[in-house]
């Protein structure tokens, strides 16, 4: 207190007992009074038990009280105190100050973005509830909070803080340093830490993680060409298989039965979808932050200088005159191309629509259409397919464009544009050497067919018959039989030689054609020599059609005739073997008929196998054009290239990777962190896509083949003389479909696709020629925002 | 003697994560790592040899077409140390002696559709792993990955990681193989026809799969708060 204030009040004081000495006398009577009477003994009395009582209970209690809130504030909220917290690699490694931010998915799971340096956390959390970061940002935040599952950012915690005291307890004290690989996690209410280190993929890259192998076939195929065969053929190996899948699951639904428990997942392991999408927005989300981090501190007010005003306005006037020139551009010239454009595009699209039309046409439904027959047809729908499809999948890629960077939905699609793009182009390429060198060497291509034609389909074929007739190998056949069936295919053979012939002048003309069909694709020839080879082996098929009807026919009456020579006889109402009483005359032309046919057996079975060796051979044949056609155009060039190029845009899954703790204790040790918990240290990975998984494609179509043509039934289809049924063509170009949608979009709606992508590139407009307003005199934020725009 | 009967080692950082190895590799001893280091130095020379070999007979086909200018440098003008030209002088020297000459008799000797097969064959032997690992990593709040090594150097381990949501159950079962019973670990994946084996090629002795059973479930469910609560509102 002042001297002086002292003074003037002792002065006040002194004054008022002289001027009330009454009242004083009168305190003094009341002292006396209480002496006399005890009141001073009871006042101490009071005291004294009063302060017992202090002591007794009120000093424990509040002991207890502090001692429980200290402890209810250590074990409060997680039921096991384990802290997970993802941690980016690429994190900026430094000694100073910061705000950590990121996503908190349950209290003790967190996931971390980045580090604000030099801010303060409750501004921080309350420009990230505002959404300030946001603000100028190019698309919406919404997604963003779509896809992380939260309405908005959260502040997870505190960097390299000096004092521990006035942190909330559920935040995280991180510490990290230029020198150590790995920061230091504390948090109060933790027991121990699972810290995750993710690397961040690069979005702008189109690098992403998921938890599943990406797609690199189109989904909605996967079951269609399944159902044709169950529907269609292999009845019996699809039961077979539905009644394994059927046992199958009955197995799963007992082993469901066996778990005693069903453990409710927490919060922390569902959060496992959510968390992959938050590794890939981290990129962008660490850039939009860093980039606005300067918004949160005081704005500049200072105002600009005159060189700045000059460079100001030249800026402006730069970008007028640009402005100026776009709308030009943008109003006047643009449109006029892109309706042409569109309008070519459609007119192709009537043209293309007409011509599947005609290839797709079947008089009945269950008759075969153009395309099943001919793999010419075959190839021309799947080339106009894929150009109906083009304009759908690249309007879907456009709008990549007008969302963020991190949204990772498309980027198969983006994979399988650009393969069938590439494919394409590889295939014309090839196309134009192998057709160029066609035309060129028509004369001596043509020669040449004819010579294999001549060689092998008829001179081979009429040179194996004559040894046939000719007791082939030294064994002795029906001279008459032979000679009658030798005779009847020599002859057809000769009628087909002659026509082959008459066709021979012809042979350059059409090989020229074939050759300039090639400049659309090397896949063109390939599928027409294919159409040819089955066009110009058409007699060794009906050979192999007439003899094994021959052969077929014989071996089902020698079966009955057989039966016939037990005393049986097939019953066809009941499908089984009765009994049979013959009569003398039935057995005994039965047993001569059965004998005669089953010696002139050899005789036609050597001329059956002949033939079916050779429909054998030519199949094979188309096999390997098949192989070839489906290697152009379905082979998974762009995929394999991006693996690699750059395996982490094939994501085939994650991993993670415990990391030794070892230097990470000893530098602990050495910086004496109190109260740090036991910590585990992960690297959490991404699986490139297996080489086999790419190529998935192609053993499903082998085993496929294999199942067909590699069956006992096969087998016992050719040695009895059966049609060899020819495996589904749907089934065998399942693989070439499997890149279309099983329905192609109509006209209209490619129309209204291709009209509505006008649109949508005018939602983000020109960035450049934003005019700056001078406001304020000058007094304007050292603009991000203007930054960004002239970036 | 370079392995062992597949033992357990165990990498517990903090409570809540665990990675347990089955490995037939044995401890390290001196002995043993000198075994190792000549083990090395043996597949280096015999993939150089076979190397060899085959450089040899490239060298005999690509004389039979008959178009090969064989300019020998002049010793004034050596190419740089380690470049392409470098090496191919070294390897036409290392022909004409009396170990190349024996080399070049053995390409010689042997028809090219057998050596081709026969070098690939070796290269793959020289190249596969001599003893096993596979592991289990146990992540609370995430889930179980099983890795195995692949049976060469040149691959990668194939992991397979299953989320916390996606077991049904883990177990311990046990099989019939040839005329013993072993034990195996299983982990129930939902919507899984297959259950996923742990420690599928080693399938180590009962007690380790024990073992690794219960820190499994130790390490995944035990003391989280909410577990109790189901099984109090289950009873």
């Amino acid at each position: 207190m002042h001297p002086f204030s002292t003074v003037t009040l002792g002065i006040f004081v002194a004054g008022y007992i002289t001027a009330r000495w009454d009242l004083v006398t009168r305190l003094y009577e009341l002292v006396l009074f209480a002496a006399e009477y005890g009141v001073v003994l009871r006042a101490a009395r009071g005291l004294v038990v009063l302060t017992i009582i202090f002591i007794t209970i009120f000093v424990p209690v509040a002991l207890l009280a502090r001692g429980e809130t200290r402890l209810r504030s250590f074990v409060m909220v997680e039921h096991d105190g384990l802290m997970r917290v993802f941690w980016p690699t690429d994190i900026r490694r430094s000694d100073r100050a910061g705000v950590v931010v990121g996503w908190r998915n349950s209290t003790l799971d967190v996931f971390v973005v980045t580090i604000l340096e030099d801010v303060d956390a409750h501004n921080v959390e309350f420009h990230l509830k505002s959404g300030t970061f946001f603000r100028s940002g190019p698309h919406s935040p919404s997604r963003i909070y779509d896809l992380c599952g939260h309405s908005s950012m959260h502040v997870l915690g505190v960097a390299n803080i000096a004092s521990q005291t006035e942190v909330d307890p559920s935040w995280v004290c991180a510490k990290t340093s230029i020198h150590s690989q790995y920061p230091r996690i504390a948090c109060a209410k933790a027991s121990s830490v699972q810290l995750i280190l993710y690397d961040r993929p690069h979005p702008k890259g189109m690098q992403y993680i998921s938890l599943n192998p990406i797609a690199l076939a189109l989904g909605d195929k996967g079951s269609f060409p399944d159902d044709v065969t169950s529907g269609e053929d292999d009845s019996e190996e699809a039961k077979h298989a539905a009644a394994n899948k059927e046992n199958r699951r009955k197995l799963m639904e007992k082993l469901k039965q066996h778990s005693i428990i069903k453990r409710v997942p927490s919060a922390r392991d569902k959060a496992l979808p959510k968390i992959v999408n938050q590794v890939n927005w981290s990129w962008e989300l660490e850039q939009v932050l860093q980039h606005n981090v300067g918004r949160l501190g005081p704005r500049p007010k200072r105002g600009l200088s005159v060189s700045e005003r000059v460079v100001e306005s030249a800026t402006t006037m730069r970008n007028y005159v640009l402005v100026q020139l776009w709308t030009l551009l943008s109003v006047y010239l643009f449109p006029i191309v892109q309706q042409a454009f569109i309008l070519v595009l459609f007119f192709h699209r009537v043209l293309a629509e007409i011509l599947l039309i005609i290839l797709e046409f079947r008089a009945k439904p269950g008759y075969a259409a153009l395309k099943d027959i001919s793999a010419t047809a075959q190839q021309i729908e799947i080339r106009l397919q894929q150009f109906c499809y083009w304009p759908m999948q690249y309007v879907t890629l456009r709008q990549r464009k007008a969302n963020w960077a991190s949204v990772t939905t498309s980027h198969p699609d983006y994979i399988r544009f650009y393969n069938s793009l590439w494919l394409v182009a590889n295939d014309v390429i090839i196309g134009m050497a192998v057709g160029s060198y066609i035309i060129e060497h028509k004369e001596w291509v043509a020669d040449q067919i004819r010579d294999l034609l001549r060689v092998y389909t008829v001179e081979a074929l009429q040179s194996g018959i004559s040894w046939l007739m000719d007791w082939p190998a030294g064994l002795k056949l029906n001279g008459e039989l032979a000679a009658f069936l030798g005779d009847l295919f020599l002859w057809v053979i000769d009628y087909w030689s002659s026509c082959i012939e008459t066709l021979s002048p012809a042979l350059p003309h059409i090989i020229w054609f074939v050759g300039f069909s090639s400049f659309a694709g090397a896949s063109m020839p390939i599928s027409m020599f294919s159409d040819l080879l089955s066009v110009l082996t058409m007699h060794i098929y009906s050979f192999y059609l007439a003899s094994a009807r021959i052969y077929h026919w014989q071996l089902t009456i020698l079966r009955s005739l057989f039966h016939l020579f037990r005393g049986k006889k097939h019953n066809v109402l009941r499908n089984r073997i009765d009994s049979c009483d013959y009569d003398l005359d039935q057995l005994l032309v039965g047993t001569i008929l059965f004998t005669l046919l089953f010696f002139l057996l050899p005789t036609v079975m050597v001329f059956y196998l002949n033939f079916a060796i050779g429909r054998m051979i030519i199949i094979s044949m188309k096999a390997g054009f098949d192989t070839l056609l489906s290697c152009l155009n379905h082979f998974p060039l762009f995929a394999l290239m991006l693996r690699l190029k750059d395996p982490s845009r094939l994501p085939g899954g994650i991993r993670f990777e415990l990391r030794d703790t070892h230097d990470y204790k000893l530098s602990d040790a050495n910086d004496k962190i109190s109260n740090e918990p036991p910590t585990s240290i992960i690297y959490l990975k991404c699986i490139p896509l297996p080489f086999r998984a790419m190529f998935h494609q192609y053993f499903q179509l082998a085993q496929r083949i294999r199942k067909h043509y590699l069956s006992p039934r096969v087998l016992l289809c050719l040695v009895t003389g059966q049609f060899v049924p020819p495996i589904n063509r749907k089934n065998l170009y399942s693989l070439q479909y499997s890149m279309l949608p099983a329905k192609r979009a109509t006209m209209w709606e490619m129309w209204r696709a291709v009209n509505t992508e006008i649109e949508i590139p005018q939602k983000k407009p020109f960035q450049l020629p934003n005019i700056p307003q001078l406001q304020n005199g000058g007094k304007r934020p050292t603009g991000f925002g203007r930054a960004r725009s002239y970036a | 003697m370079l392995t062992t009967a597949p033992r357990l080692r165990i990498r517990r950082p903090s409570p809540t994560t665990a990675e347990y190895t089955v490995t037939t590799l044995p401890p390290q001893t001196l002995p043993l790592r000198l075994l190792w280091l000549l083990l090395l130095f043996l597949r280096i020379f015999l993939s150089l040899v076979t190397l060899l070999v085959l450089y040899a007979r490239w060298v005999q086909e690509r004389s039979s077409f008959g178009a090969v200018p064989t300019t020998p440098f002049p010793p004034s003008s050596l190419p740089p140390l380690l470049s392409l030209d470098r090496m191919v002088l070294l390897l036409d020297a290392f022909q004409d002696t009396p170990s190349g000459k024996l080399l070049a008799r053995i390409a010689a000797s042997v028809t090219l559709p057998v050596l081709v097969p026969v070098a690939a064959a070796v290269f793959y032997a020289l190249s596969l792993r001599v003893h096993k690992e596979e592991s289990l990593l146990v992540l609370r709040g995430l889930g179980v990955q099983t890795s195995e090594s692949p049976a060469t150097y040149l691959a990668s381990a194939a992991t397979r990681f299953i989320p916390t949501e996606k077991i049904q159950d883990i177990l311990v079962n046990e099989a019939f193989r040839g005329f013993e019973v072993r034990y195996y670990l299983v982990v129930v994946v939902e919507g899984e026809e297959d259950v996923v084996v742990v420690f599928p090629g080693l399938l180590p002795k009962r007690k380790i799969v024990e073992t690794v059973w219960r820190g499994l479930r130790e390490c995944l469910y035990e003391g989280r708060g909410e577990d109790s609560r189901v099984v109090a509102s289950e009873k």
